[in-house]
């Protein structure tokens, strides 16, 4: 086991360094004109131009332009934007709402699919599974950008139930709308997977088996089955947990949150390669911290499961 | 059928039929006798209908709008009345069908194969294989979307005067794989070390044997229901690439670009919202419907 | 333990969600200044350096911490402010008479040398900022500039400007300061008006000429707010009053600029009650707006004005008759009101009607809607059969572009296609490479209240947004002739005349001007909005007991 953390980890420093690669690579294919992308619907002059192009670096080859990144990321600096902010001032304004959100948000999720999953697994076609379906399908059906504004103007405006936006150092009140908007992205997936995943549990052997032992309902259902059947359930959790960070573009956008995804989208409109690879970096860290954990989780849900 | 992982001497409440039969036999004699999956099917033969041929459904252009009309009412053939743009909603959702569909079904095709072939390699052969593929998914986990989607977009969209359906069907699909990797890759590690394969391969089943006949039918339930969803997903992602100028090019027509602008104005006016997301939740209940029709005819515990 | 206790668990975690947000829900933790400050959404700045912000958010927050040496009256006529006269005999050298007792924030007086080093470092071009253009007319700029010898993209840094400091700017003496032109320009005064005048206190600088660093997160001006803390990235920059402002007091205590993503985020917070300003209201929201915000709904003039652009290396619009004809197929009344709701008024001159000088429909018959001609035009011209019109998905175009391409097949019988690009500079980058773009979508704010603001940058050969490639020597000449006329009235007709050949030429078709469409909370009163889009914030109050 410590030795399989351990390749792990190894594995994790150079996945770290090709992840950045690629994407610093994808932001260079991306690159047009940044400097006119900063400027926006405004001329700039041939001036400012040219000193942007010479202080970034912008008309060197990619290598060289990749080498002088690296140099900075590996003595802890992560560079300065396009717009001249220091992106570690940046990430720390950005990282610490975002983690909040996000993890608000699986937190709903997960509870709500996996409940809801369990419930409409066992009681397959009965009316919950039937109400759960159709929530299912009218959340799948309207796209974040329709159901983020409208939960904002119904629960935020017209109701007054939650503040209508947030903002940076938001309170997990505020945080609780965008949260469960965040959340109903994930949550349909994770309900149907937990849902299918209990109802195959149901009719395994085994739980047969626990059955005829005389084990009462919900026993079977609390130990055999929920346990076998979150292996696929936290493997979705793991990965959603990295997408609500990095894919709360809209979500944010709509409660006014400064958070990942905003910074993410800003750095890829304005075509900022040290801006979006800054926050990349920590993301893919997040992602393979929280798929080893998950892998880890592998193991203890189900003890046969064995890492050399 | 001398296969020990369909052993299961306790039979399925159904009688068992005197002769061996496929796999496959078995699951359509148990589909023809779902309901479920006849009205899956139903549905989805009309959106397919309406797909190819949209001009049996109406005989209005779905481009013919104007302003003066904005926000009218049903009238004759446009049954779900006049959008922001004065045109035909229904039309335009009858017209939206095939590109919503196309996207829909080939981007989720393409994200599924990648994920089945890459989540059954990474669970089943484990070691350096799992290592290698599971740090490659965790490198696409890492690239946001966006990024993703911009750059592939523009690459393909290069070479092509069409109306963007393809690189949209690439984007979606190269993109959106990884999840589907990770459950698969999940359900085989936990399947492969059930009793029942232990069983098998003691018994001398081959590789290829354990993983076709054991390994895949036990752990594709989580899989299905992955696509079922992403399929859905996949038709409404498709309007925020198209929102932000990547997705279908030029005056396409989709549920998702409807659903898109229409949401933005649905205090003026909501049936334009309404009846693209009709129409697309009935498609996904009708995936939904067969995905799970289908699984539970090839699931070998019912039997 | 997870097999054990499901339930529990998943029970547990809804707990400790609904606690968390339970125990600190309610507390409102801008309470204690709301009192006597008022909370105006905008944008992130770019940037709150006087010399390197030219975008509308920036350039509101400047004006709460700068006192500009003219501003304009109800006829846009520039008036002194902080200088106390400004004069010229031969509309060439300025003289500018400072009005004494101002200081800076930091306790600095305000002096001559405060204004010439501020536009001597906006001017350099190595600084790089963004509004050095404005500096452009002053006599020297342009030893401040440098060409790069081998262009952007060869190896060679380009060479330091041969001067660091402007000639044409000269100090008499602490309150008194000459600028000289490098021509004669009548609208000298009126250009001072903008934020690139603003003067530098000496702390702005670490040494001559380099400004110091952290300045921008927290600028030191001369007027009537200061700083209260420091710039917070993305949520909100606060200003307060300034106990030792000479000039025309506020009424307010302090001012919280908000900072915004998302304008219909914004619009919510308004309608809540969070923010007591918004200077747009989103088209999404114009339908609900007067039900929502009442008579607290209000609309003024500003400058801007949209339009769409022909690249002159499309062959098939070169015929101006194609032009004219696609003009005539627009029914710019029926786009305002449909899909603008009002909030924008039918554009049929070149220029913006904010600025003397302007004549309504000044582009004559080719701008009023007649289908039936327009479509003989066409015909007759051989116009093409398939017309693209250009935009950047980032802004709300979509819908108006979809618009005019219905107007213009219906009109034309011609198939019309928008097509979305990102940004606005991936759309720039095709015009630069010469694809077929069609027609591009495009628009403009002015910078100072003259003709001459969107004559030059717009349809000169050399304009800095005239990126469709038009090139009139008869109008460059006119425009020349306006901008050195003795009096603003001779340059005013000249540049009319310039007006009528864009008329007759058509490098453009004018489709709309701007309004603000501005909704305030109940907390405040007296909220004008001006030509530049910002918040008059010396007039806007709080309404006693609320």
């Amino acid at each position: 086991m410590f030795r399989y953390i351990l390749r792990r980890l190894l594995q994790m420093v150079l996945t770290f360094f090709g992840a950045t690669f690629i994407v610093y690579a994808l932001m260079f294919a991306n690159q047009d004109d940044p400097v006119q992308a900063l400027a926006g619907d405004r001329p700039i002059t041939d001036s400012q131009r040219q000193i942007l192009t010479e202080r970034y670096h912008l008309d060197e080859p990619f290598l060289q332009q990749y080498r002088y990144y690296m140099e900075g990321l590996l003595t802890g600096d992560f560079g300065t934007s396009l717009t001249g902010r220091r992106i570690s001032d940046m990430m720390a304004d950005a990282w610490p709402v975002t983690i909040k959100l996000a993890l608000l948000a699986i937190v709903i999720a997960a509870t709500v699919a996996i409940t809801a999953g369990v419930v409409s697994g066992i009681r397959r076609a009965g009316t919950f599974d039937n109400v759960t379906l159709v929530l299912t399908l009218v959340i799948l059906c309207l796209p974040i950008v329709v159901l983020a504004p409208l939960a904002r103007l119904v629960f935020g405006v017209q109701l007054g139930w939650f503040p209508p936006t947030a903002g940076r150092d938001a309170s997990w009140w505020a945080l609780l709308l965008p949260a469960i908007v965040l959340g109903s992205l994930v949550v349909a997936t994770q309900l149907r997977v937990t849902r299918s995943a209990v109802a195959e549990n149901l009719r395994a052997d085994y739980v047969r088996t626990a059955r005829a032992k005389g084990l009462s309902g919900r026993r079977v259902i609390g130990v055999h089955v929920l346990r076998n059947s979150l292996i696929p359930v936290v493997t979705l959790v793991g990965v959603d947990i990295g997408n609500l960070m990095s894919g709360a573009i809209v979500t944010e956008g709509v409660f006014n949150i400064p958070g990942v995804g905003f910074n993410l989208f800003r750095g890829i409109t304005t075509e900022d390669g040290p801006l979006v690879v800054g926050f990349v970096s920590i993301l893919v860290i997040v992602f393979l911290v929280v798929n080893l954990v998950v892998d880890l989780l592998y193991a203890a849900l189900d003890p046969r499961i064995r890492y050399a | 059928m001398r296969d020990p992982g369909v052993v299961t001497g306790v039979a399925g409440p159904a009688p068992a039929a005197d002769r061996p039969r496929g796999l496959a036999g078995d699951a359509w004699r148990d589909l023809r006798r779902s309901r479920t999956f006849w009205i899956a099917a139903v549905l989805v033969a009309l959106f397919l209908v309406m797909a190819a041929f949209p001009a049996l459904f109406t005989p209005a252009d779905p481009r013919a709008c104007t302003l003066d009309r904005q926000y009218d009412g049903p009238s004759g053939t446009a049954f779900f009345g006049y959008d922001f743009q004065g045109c035909d909603t229904y039309a335009r959702t009858v017209y939206g069908a095939r590109n919503s569909i196309t996207v829909g079904i080939l981007a989720t095709l393409i994200a599924g194969v990648i994920g089945l072939v890459v989540g059954l390699a990474a669970g089943y052969l484990g070691g350096w294989a799992d290592a290698v593929l599971s740090r490659v998914v965790d490198v696409v986990l890492g690239i946001p979307f966006l990024l993703g989607a911009i750059v592939l977009a523009r690459r393909l969209s290069q070479n092509a005067s069409d109306d963007g359906v393809l690189a949209v069907v690439l984007t979606l699909g190269l993109l959106g794989w990884t999840t589907a990797a990770r459950v698969v890759r999940s359900s085989v590690i936990s399947a492969k070390n059930q009793d029942y394969v232990a069983a098998a391969r003691m018994l001398g089943a081959g590789p290829a044997r354990l993983m076709m006949r054991h390994i895949l039918p036990n752990s594709v339930a989580p899989f299905i229901v992955v696509l079922t969803v992403l399929l859905g997903a996949n038709i409404a992602t498709e309007a925020t690439l198209s929102f932000l100028g990547i997705g279908l090019q030029g005056d396409a027509i989709s549920w998702g670009i409807a659903i898109n602008e229409s949401g933005r104005f649905v205090r003026s006016a909501a049936a334009p919202l309404v009846w693209p997301s009709v129409f697309l939740a009935l498609t996904v209940l009708a995936v939904i419907m067969l995905g799970d029709a289908i699984r539970d005819a090839f699931d070998p515990k019912l039997r | 333990m997870l097999g054990k206790r499901p339930w529990k668990m998943a029970a547990g975690a809804a707990a400790i969600a609904l606690l968390a947000a339970g125990c600190t829900g309610g507390g409102s933790d801008d309470s204690e200044d709301s009192a006597d400050s008022v909370v105006i959404g905008i944008v992130e700045p770019q940037h709150l350096v006087p010399s390197n912000t030219t975008e509308t958010a920036g350039s509101q927050v400047l004006a709460s911490l700068y006192y500009p040496l003219v501003t304009f009256d109800a006829k846009k006529q520039p008036v002194e402010t902080a200088a106390e006269s400004i004069t010229s005999d031969d509309n060439k050298v300025w003289t500018v008479k400072l009005k004494p007792g101002f200081t800076f924030h930091n306790g600095e007086p305000v002096t001559a040398d405060n204004y010439i080093d501020a536009w001597n470092y906006g001017a350099y071009a190595p600084n790089g900022q963004g509004g050095s253009y404005f500096y452009s007319r002053i006599d020297g700029f342009v030893d401040l500039q440098a060409k790069d010898p081998d262009g952007e993209e060869g190896p060679q840094k380009a060479p330091a400007p041969k001067a660091k400091t402007l000639t044409g700017l000269k100090k008499v003496d602490d309150t008194t300061f000459t600028v000289t032109l490098s021509a004669p320009f009548a609208g000298w005064k009126a250009v001072m008006g903008y934020n690139s005048f603003y003067p530098l206190p000496k702390a702005a600088f670490s040494a001559p000429g380099v400004l110091a660093e952290g300045f921008e997160d927290a600028p030191v001006g001369n007027g009537p707010f200061k700083m209260k803390g420091k710039w917070e990235h993305d949520s909100e920059i606060k200003v307060e009053r300034y106990a030792d402002f000479k000039g025309t007091a506020p009424k307010v205590n302090g001012i919280t600029w908000k900072i915004y993503q998302d304008q219909q985020a914004q619009y919510a917070d308004l309608v809540a009650g969070n923010v007591d300003v918004q200077t747009q209201i989103p088209l999404e929201s114009l339908a609900s707006a007067s039900g929502d915000l009442g008579d607290r709904l209000q609309r003024s003039p500003n400058s801007s004005f949209q339009f769409v652009g022909f690249p002159t290396f499309l062959k098939e619009f070169q015929n101006r008759d194609v032009r004219r004809a696609i003009s005539m197929a627009i029914d710019r009344e029926e786009m305002t009101k449909q899909i603008f709701l009002d909030s924008e008024t039918p554009a049929t001159s070149f220029v913006s009607p904010v600025v003397t000088g302007y004549r309504p429909n000044s582009c004559g018959e080719f701008c009023v809607h007649d289908p039936a001609k327009a479509k003989q035009l066409y015909t007759k011209a051989g116009g093409p059969s398939e017309i693209r019109i250009t935009y950047n998905t980032d802004g709300p175009h979509k819908a108006w572009v979809d618009a005019m391409c219905n107007q213009l097949k219906a009109a034309l019988g011609v198939n019309c296609i928008g097509v979305g690009e990102p940004k606005f500079s991936d759309m720039l980058t095709k015009v630069k490479a010469r694809e077929p773009v069609g027609l591009i979508r495009l628009a403009w704010v002015m910078d100072y209240p003259l003709m001459e603001s969107y004559l030059g940058p717009l349809y000169s050969t050399t304009g800095s947004s005239n990126y469709y490639g038009y090139s009139s020597t008869a109008f460059d000449n006119l425009l020349a002739q306006g901008s050195a006329a003795r009096t603003p009235q001779e340059a005013i007709k000249k540049w009319q005349q310039a007006e009528d050949i864009l008329a007759d030429d058509m490098p453009v078709i004018p489709l709309r001007f701007g309004q603000n469409v501005y909704g305030f909370s109940d907390r405040v009163a007296n909220v004008s909005v001006d030509l530049f889009r910002k918040v008059d914030i010396y007039k806007i109050e709080l309404v006693a007991g609320k």
